[in-house]
């Protein structure tokens, strides 16, 4: 059956026709993006631009400070990630691999943050926060999500295929305890860091909800938010040419990465949704 | 360590009970190392987990007995007071039917194009991993990129979609000032924006479907529409469930998408549940009805969350 040609057509037209209406969006912007203003109030539909212009590209980075935003990002995303590494390495190890009194229920504890939605705790973290001093900073926006179940819970299921024999024979040579974990394990678990990273990195990178609550001024706005904002100026809401200019500038890079380490997200976007 | 030598002792013996003792202390003290040490590794984890996830759950259902307006600044106890409120306000029973109907029409959609993909790509085929980028690529990019996207293009007038409307005789419509049309509009968006990433969930239950069956269904001459519904899709149901109900529990935290395209109108027609808790708590500054609102929102997808959970375990040991 599979081998049969018509059969392959129709598979690879019905995908072409499928992939083809879920990059036309992409596509429109993308060209609207290099436009001039008024080309796009036409009542029939022009792909191409006529004369293209990076003159949008220039005009957002003078309507909302770009860089700052992005900078932002960059450590909201990253040094986020730096501090979620290293709370869910003990966490995973001592789950994975340490006999304790309580320990089913602690992890089922653990559990319940994978099990709530993050938006119906907002008002409580933001009283928080607001107590802390933490509001409008970069930090505040990080604070939720300092401990992760999904990255205990993905890290732990590799620390537990570690073979026993391996931790006594490195436990005679001197390498025992922290030793093991930090020379051996982690060492091991690569690929269960690399998934947790690139969904963490995607999921904090794309986030509005959260820096919306938590942010007042600029000061410590993420790019997505930025560009939310932006679309309620003036200047953003009456020109689209400027509005998908921005779009794309937000979404370049992180979809750059998708093309190219493609396989890799989509792993492990496959063991988030095993995680939970 | 004692240093002092005492007269009529000999030297050696004393040292040697020092060491003796001075080890029993270090031996003592390792092993209440080693005992707290798995509370050790997992601390950070835990302090930050109470911090920002269990204390704030259970003050949720606090601040919810409380009434806390602008009207009230100093908060005083009112009971339940605020639940029945929920209960008494129409526009509560809207933003829920909302919510009810926008799972309705984006979950069955999302999953039956996800699962129907993921069946298309399953085969050895060439190109696979371009079909597969163009229709997982939405997923990479944040929902507010996508909304800005998709307002542009269901713009009046200007817009692609009235573009091509018009090209097959259709009249020009303001999808998202309709209000019966607004809610369909975030449908559409909500389907484009993750029917990418349930095809890989549903791919990755595929792939654990032992082949020989279905050898065994082509020996036994069952055509691919029998295969499907007799082996692949018994088989491949609890995944179904499982990605049901997350594909629920997704739509009742969509937030993104109607901050930035409806604001919840036109006369909130498209006024879903993230949305409703955030105009009352940062709008209207009603913290106490919004944290019931919240402790509401909360139940609704813990017994959503509760069950996709079991069903996860019951695939686990099913696979």
């Amino acid at each position: 059956m599979r081998s049969r040609p018509l059969w392959r057509l129709a598979v690879h037209s019905l995908l072409l026709v499928a992939g083809l209406v879920m990059v036309l969006p992409l596509l429109w912007i993308v060209l609207t993006a290099f436009k001039e203003r008024n080309e796009v109030f036409s009542l029939v539909p022009q792909w191409l631009p006529a004369r293209p212009t990076f003159n949008n590209f220039l005009g957002v980075l003078d309507a909302m400070p770009f860089w700052r935003y992005y900078w932002n990002t960059l450590v909201v995303a990253f040094g986020l990630l730096a501090i979620q590494l290293m709370t869910i390495t003990l966490a995973a190890y001592a789950f994975a691999r340490m006999e304790f009194w309580g320990r089913d229920v602690l992890f089922i504890l653990l559990l319940v943050q994978l099990m709530i939605a993050p938006q119906s705790t907002v008002i409580q973290n933001y009283l928080t926060l607001s107590g802390l001093g933490l509001l409008d900073t970069r930090l505040g926006i990080m604070a939720p999500y300092l401990a992760s179940a999904f990255g205990t819970f993905l890290l732990r299921q590799t620390f537990k295929s570690i073979p026993k024999e391996l931790e006594e024979a490195a436990s005679l040579d001197g390498c025992g305890g922290f030793r093991f974990l930090a020379h051996i394990a982690v060492p091991l678990a690569v690929p269960g860091y690399l998934a947790f990273a690139l969904v963490s990195l995607t999921y904090h990178w794309n986030e509005f909800f959260w820096p919306l609550v938590i942010t007042e001024t600029s000061k410590a706005r993420t790019l997505t938010l930025g560009l939310g904002i932006f679309a309620q100026t003036a200047e953003g809401s009456a020109d689209w040419t400027m509005l998908m200019a921005a779009t794309l500038m937000v979404i370049a890079v992180p979809v750059l990465c998708f093309l190219i380490f493609q396989r890799r997200f989509i792993n492990s976007f496959m063991q988030s949704g095993l995680g939970g | 360590m004692n240093r002092t030598v005492e007269p009529g002792v000999s030297a050696g013996v004393l040292v040697k009970e020092g060491e003796i003792r001075v080890r029993e202390r270090v031996w003592t003290r390792r092993r209440v190392l080693a005992a707290a040490r798995p509370y050790l590794y997992i601390l950070p984890t835990f302090f930050f987990l109470f911090i920002f996830t269990h204390y704030p759950i259970l003050k949720t259902f606090h601040l919810s007995l409380f009434k806390w307006n602008l009207a009230t600044p100093k908060r005083e106890f009112v009971g339940l007071a605020n639940y029945l409120q929920v209960w008494s306000t129409p526009l509560f029973w809207q933003v829920l039917q909302n919510n009810v109907v926008f799972a309705l029409g984006t979950v069955p959609l999302t999953l039956a194009l996800a699962l129907a993909l993921a069946l298309l790509i399953n085969q050895k085929i060439r190109g696979l991993a371009i079909y597969r980028a163009l229709l997982f690529y939405p997923t990479m990019i944040p929902m507010a990129a996508a909304a800005m996207i998709w307002l542009w293009i269901l713009t009046p007038n200007y817009g692609l979609l009235n573009y091509y409307g018009r090209w097959l005789g259709l009249p020009d419509i303001h999808w998202l000032g309709h209000s019966r049309l607004a809610l369909w509009a975030l449908v559409l968006v909500g389907v484009w924006k993750r029917l990418g990433y349930y095809m890989v969930i549903f791919l990755a239950g595929l792939q654990v479907i032992p082949e020989h069956l279905n050898e065994a269904a082509i020996i036994e001459g069952a055509s691919p529409w029998h295969r499907f519904w007799r082996v692949t899709f018994p088989l491949l149901s609890p995944t179904t469930f499982f990605v049901a109900i997350m594909a629920v529990i997704d739509s009742f935290q969509a937030i993104d998408q109607v901050y930035l395209m409806t604001a919840g109108g036109p006369g909130n027609a498209t006024n879903l549940f993230i949305f409703y808790i955030y105009q009352n708590a940062f709008r209207f500054f009603d913290f106490g009805y919004a944290s019931a609102v919240s402790g509401i929102l909360f139940l609704i997808l813990l017994a959503l969350t509760v069950l996709a959970f079991r069903m996860l375990h019951r695939r686990v040991h099913y696979a």
